[in-house]
Formats: C-alpha cells, sequence, structure tokens
C-alpha cells in the first residue's frame, strides 16, 4: 500500500505530464472556456428572466438563488475537473484498452481518474467563485472561521454527491452494452439541484433528499449561510450522505472492476 | 428525393435497435416535467396570469419544449465534424450525393423515431399524469408543419457547427456554445413572454425563436386569428431557406480546405 503523502505527489506529477500535453490545444481550450463560461451562466439568465416577473420563489430572493447556484457551481466543479475521465469508461471497456489498468501497482480508481485532468472545468469553478464571494458580501454573511470552515466541509460533501451520482452511472458500463442513457440521464439530474427543495412536494421532494440525493449538492448545504436561524436537521447530514455515498461508489466500482473479463483479443 | 428518403427510414429503424435508451431518456425528460411543474406552479403562487400567460399554458409551453429539445437533438453537428476529423467526408464526394441533403433527411430519421418513442409520451404524461389538458384548435393542425420547420432551421445551426470543424478540433466548446445560445435565446427553457419587453422585440428579429417559440406558441395558443399564424409560418420559411442556403455556401467555401491524407 502506497501511503496517501505519496499518491498526492504522483498525481501532481502526472498532471503536470497532461497539462504539458494539451497545451497544444490551445484554441480548443479557448473555445471549450468560452462554453463552459456560457453553460453556467444559463440557469442565471434563467432566474433573472423568472425574477423580472415574480419577487421572489417560495420566499427566496435573487441573491439568495444565485448563493444557491454559485454553491452548486463549485460543488459541481470536481467532478468535471478531476472525474471527466469517467464519461470514456464505457469506450474503454467496450475497445478492452482497460485492462492496462490491472497491471500497475497503483489503486485503480486513482489512476484511472489520474489520466485526464479537464482544464475547461476550471472556469467552472473561477466564476462560481466569483459569484459565491459577491453573492454572500451582498447578502451580508458573516464570515466566520467556523463559517469558514463549515464552507469547505460542506462543499467537499456536496462535491462527493455529485461525483457518486455520475461515476456510479459511469460503472453501469461494466453490465450493460449501451450504457450512455443511464449516463445521460445522471448527468441531467445536477440540473434540478440549484433549485430550491421547498417549491417541491411529496414524491418529488422525497426522491430528491432521500432516492436521488441532489439536494445535497446545493440547497440543504448553502442553507447554513443564508438562513443559519431555519436550518433544517437534514443539513447535518450533509457529511455523512456525501461519504456513505462515494463508499457505496467505489465498492460498485471494485465489484465492476472484479467482475470485467475483458474483450477476449 | 426517393434516394433520400430511404436515408430517413434507415436512420429511423436503427433507431429502434435502442430501447433502453429512449426509456431512460423518458425518465429523465418525465423528472424534468416534474421540476419544470413545481417550479412554475411556485411562481404562479399569487396570480393566475402572468404575462397574458396562464399556469396550464405557461407548464405546456416548458413541458411541450423539452419534448422538443429531444427531437431537435440529432448530434448533426458532432456526426459531421467527426466525418471530416477522419476524412470519412471524401467518399460522399465520390457518390451521387448532396451531402447537405443526406445528413438533413438521415437526422429526419433520427428526429421522428424521437417523435414517436419521446414526443407522443411526454404528451400523454403531460395530459395523464400533471393533468394538464392540451387545448385544440388551428394551431394544434399547423403544429406539425411548424416542427418541420423548426427542425429545418435547428439542423442548419447544427451543419454549420459541424463544417466549423474544417478549421477547428474543438467540437464541445463550439457545440456547447451553440446549444447554450439557442435554449437561452428561443423560448426552450422560459416562455419569451417572460423576457423584459425590449429583449423580447430584439428575440423576436432572430432566427432562434423560430425553433421553440413558434411552434409551442402555436401548440399553447391554437385559437389566435389564422392571419398570425401565417405569418408566423412564413417567418420560419424564409429563415430556413436563408439558413439553408447560406450553411450551403459555407461548405463549398470550408471543402477548399479540405485535406486528406492518402491511404
Amino acid at each position: 500500500m502506497r501511503s496517501i503523502g505519496e499518491y498526492i505527489r504522483l498525481y501532481f506529477i502526472i498532471e503536470a505530464q497532461y497539462i504539458k500535453a494539451r497545451l497544444q490545444y490551445r484554441v480548443d481550450f479557448i473555445i471549450s472556456s468560452i462554453g463552459m463560461f456560457f453553460s453556467s451562466l444559463i440557469t442565471l439568465g434563467v432566474f433573472w428572466v423568472i425574477f423580472d416577473t415574480v419577487p421572489d420563489l417560495a420566499g427566496w430572493s435573487l441573491m439568495e438563488m444565485a448563493f444557491i447556484y454559485a454553491f452548486y457551481m463549485i460543488a459541481i466543479s470536481p467532478m468535471q475537473i478531476i472525474f471527466d475521465h469517467f464519461w470514456q469508461l464505457r469506450f474503454n471497456l467496450q475497445q478492452g484498452n482497460f485492462l492496462k489498468y490491472y497491471f500497475r501497482p497503483l489503486n485503480m480508481m486513482f489512476y484511472y481518474t489520474s489520466e485526464m485532468f479537464d482544464l475547461k472545468g476550471l472556469t467552472q469553478l473561477f466564476v462560481g467563485t466569483a459569484l459565491l464571494i459577491y453573492t454572500a458580501s451582498q447578502l451580508h454573511v458573516a464570515w466566520t472561521f467556523g463559517r469558514v470552515g463549515l464552507l469547505f466541509i460542506t462543499l467537499f460533501s456536496a462535491a462527493l454527491v455529485q461525483i457518486s451520482i455520475v461515476v456510479l452511472a459511469a460503472c453501469a458500463a461494466f453490465w450493460v452494452l449501451d450504457s450512455y442513457p443511464v449516463l445521460g440521464l445522471a448527468w441531467r439530474l445536477r440540473e434540478f439541484a440549484p433549485y430550491p427543495m421547498s417549491i417541491f412536494d411529496g414524491a418529488f421532494r422525497f426522491t430528491f433528499t432521500y432516492v436521488l440525493p441532489i439536494g445535497f449538492i446545493a440547497f440543504y448545504p448553502s442553507q447554513i449561510f443564508l438562513r443559519p436561524e431555519e436550518v433544517s436537521h437534514l443539513t447535518y447530514f450533509s457529511p455523512v450522505i456525501g461519504i456513505g455515498l462515494f463508499a457505496l461508489t467505489y465498492w460498485v466500482w471494485t465489484k465492476g472492476v472484479n467482475s470485467y473479463t475483458g474483450t477476449g483479443s | 428525393m426517393r434516394k433520400y428518403l430511404a436515408f430517413t427510414r434507415g436512420s429511423f429503424m436503427v433507431g429502434l435497435v435502442y430501447r433502453f435508451g429512449p426509456l431512460l431518456s423518458l425518465i429523465g425528460n418525465f423528472i424534468y416535467l416534474g421540476v419544470a411543474y413545481y417550479l412554475w406552479h411556485s411562481i404562479y403562487k399569487n396570480s393566475d396570469t402572468l404575462r397574458s400567460m396562464t399556469f396550464n399554458e405557461t407548464f405546456l409551453y416548458v413541458a411541450i419544449g423539452s419534448a422538443v429539445f429531444i427531437l431537435l437533438k440529432t448530434y448533426v453537428d458532432w456526426e459531421v465534424s467527426y466525418e471530416i476529423r477522419e476524412g470519412i467526408i471524401s467518399t460522399y464526394m465520390t457518390k451521387p450525393l448532396d451531402y447537405q441533403t443526406y445528413i438533413l433527411f438521415t437526422s429526419l430519421g433520427q428526429t421522428l423515431m424521437s417523435l414517436m418513442v419521446i414526443t407522443i409520451p411526454t404528451l400523454l404524461i403531460i395530459t395523464l399524469v400533471f393533468k394538464v389538458a392540451i387545448p385544440l384548435g388551428m394551431g394544434t393542425l399547423l403544429f406539425p408543419l411548424s416542427l418541420l420547420l423548426a427542425f429545418v432551421i435547428s439542423f442548419c445551426f447544427d451543419y454549420f457547427i459541424g463544417i466549423l470543424a474544417f478549421y477547428t478540433e474543438s467540437v464541445w466548446g463550439l457545440s456547447t456554445t451553440k446549444e447554450i445560445i439557442i435554449l437561452a435565446l428561443s423560448g426552450a427553457l422560459i416562455p419569451l413572454q417572460f423576457f423584459p419587453a425590449k429583449l423580447q422585440s430584439i428575440l423576436l428579429l432572430l432566427p432562434f425563436q423560430t425553433i421553440y417559440h413558434t411552434p409551442l406558441m402555436m401548440l399553447t395558443k391554437p385559437d389566435q386569428d389564422p392571419q398570425i399564424f401565417v405569418s408566423m409560418l412564413i417567418v420560419q420559411v424564409v429563415w430556413a431557406v436563408v439558413l439553408y442556403a447560406l450553411t450551403r455556401l459555407f461548405f463549398e467555401q470550408a471543402v477548399k480546405v479540405l485535406r486528406i491524407a492518402g491511404g
């Protein structure tokens, strides 16, 4: 077993090489970043148009919605930047080149993940961070050391929820031949995360809280900062949900890796 | 014409092979419909009509809009750019085929497939699960025609992005940017009536609204003056012809930079 420190050092070495190789395609980077920038802003545009007609949405103001959305953008960035390789898992499995990951003295999920680092995702992270800082100052969020600590913990667990949902869907490729629709559905779910869960009722709220817990990507955790006095007790479960879901994902991944038989050629 | 229709039939049949995909798309769309339902429900909490649209009309507009989105997503941009990068496009040049027409008819097959497996079930979900009645009228009859024109206009944008691959390698960025611009400016996410008045009048002059807003208005407010429908259709026809011709000219220019390694 290698230590965590060793893995971190290794990760930086691998990514440095990867980025050097990617820098050959500068136009690609610029165009993709522009695409990323626009796609980060579209939901904000939707909010802006809605709030041109109504003053609040289930009691939430435009600025509060923008804060939740900023939280969301940051929370989904690690999936985009670090775990982007999982989009290709289905091709690697079908073509058989997945076999190479079995032959290195490294954790397989680490090795597989490290092979790609999505530079354009950084745009999303920057836009999200800037928006979070701006909206927090407009909303007069009082930043104490404790709050900043909570921000990192909640963002970390929210990021784990998003990563787990997509990686779990990608793992369907171990058992299903045409797995893209599963991934497409999982990816689409995240679009529903920045809406206040309080607008939903019945089956939908239950589903988004307990079954497909996208409420934990943005809405529940950001309540700590927006409405500390009326935080739902569910919010405090977010680290448990994030870590628990990731553990489940890792278990499923290991099952998949152990059951994969290659393509036979 | 007949030879191209054979391609439409072919890609329709290919669509039949994958049954799992449409089912999950439908589940995804069902969740989207639910989210849209609750979202607009809370927007309409204190009023019966907003911007001269009732809740039913707005929900119908947004819900059908999401089905049209799946209908028009035929990945023409990805396909064309792939064929250009891999040099496959050269094989079409030796055949008695017009490339643009060929791609148009192939993607029509896919669209017809999604019409059957996504759009029609979506309409059923809207009426049966969400209990929103679909009004009938003159516009309902014209909706298929308007949708067909919207398909051609949307195809032109996709095709244009695909041809850009003659110059650039990046499809992801261009395709995403194109999709976002169309979604934001066409009424696909929010009915155009909700946009600020000044912005709205600009958007009505652009081609994007003819992809979503025009057919969706025919379906949500089907009993307007027939004159209005006729002028809407004329605007669509004009954009379809102009964009089809422009992308054709662009292809002829772009193809000159094409160099394909032998072998």
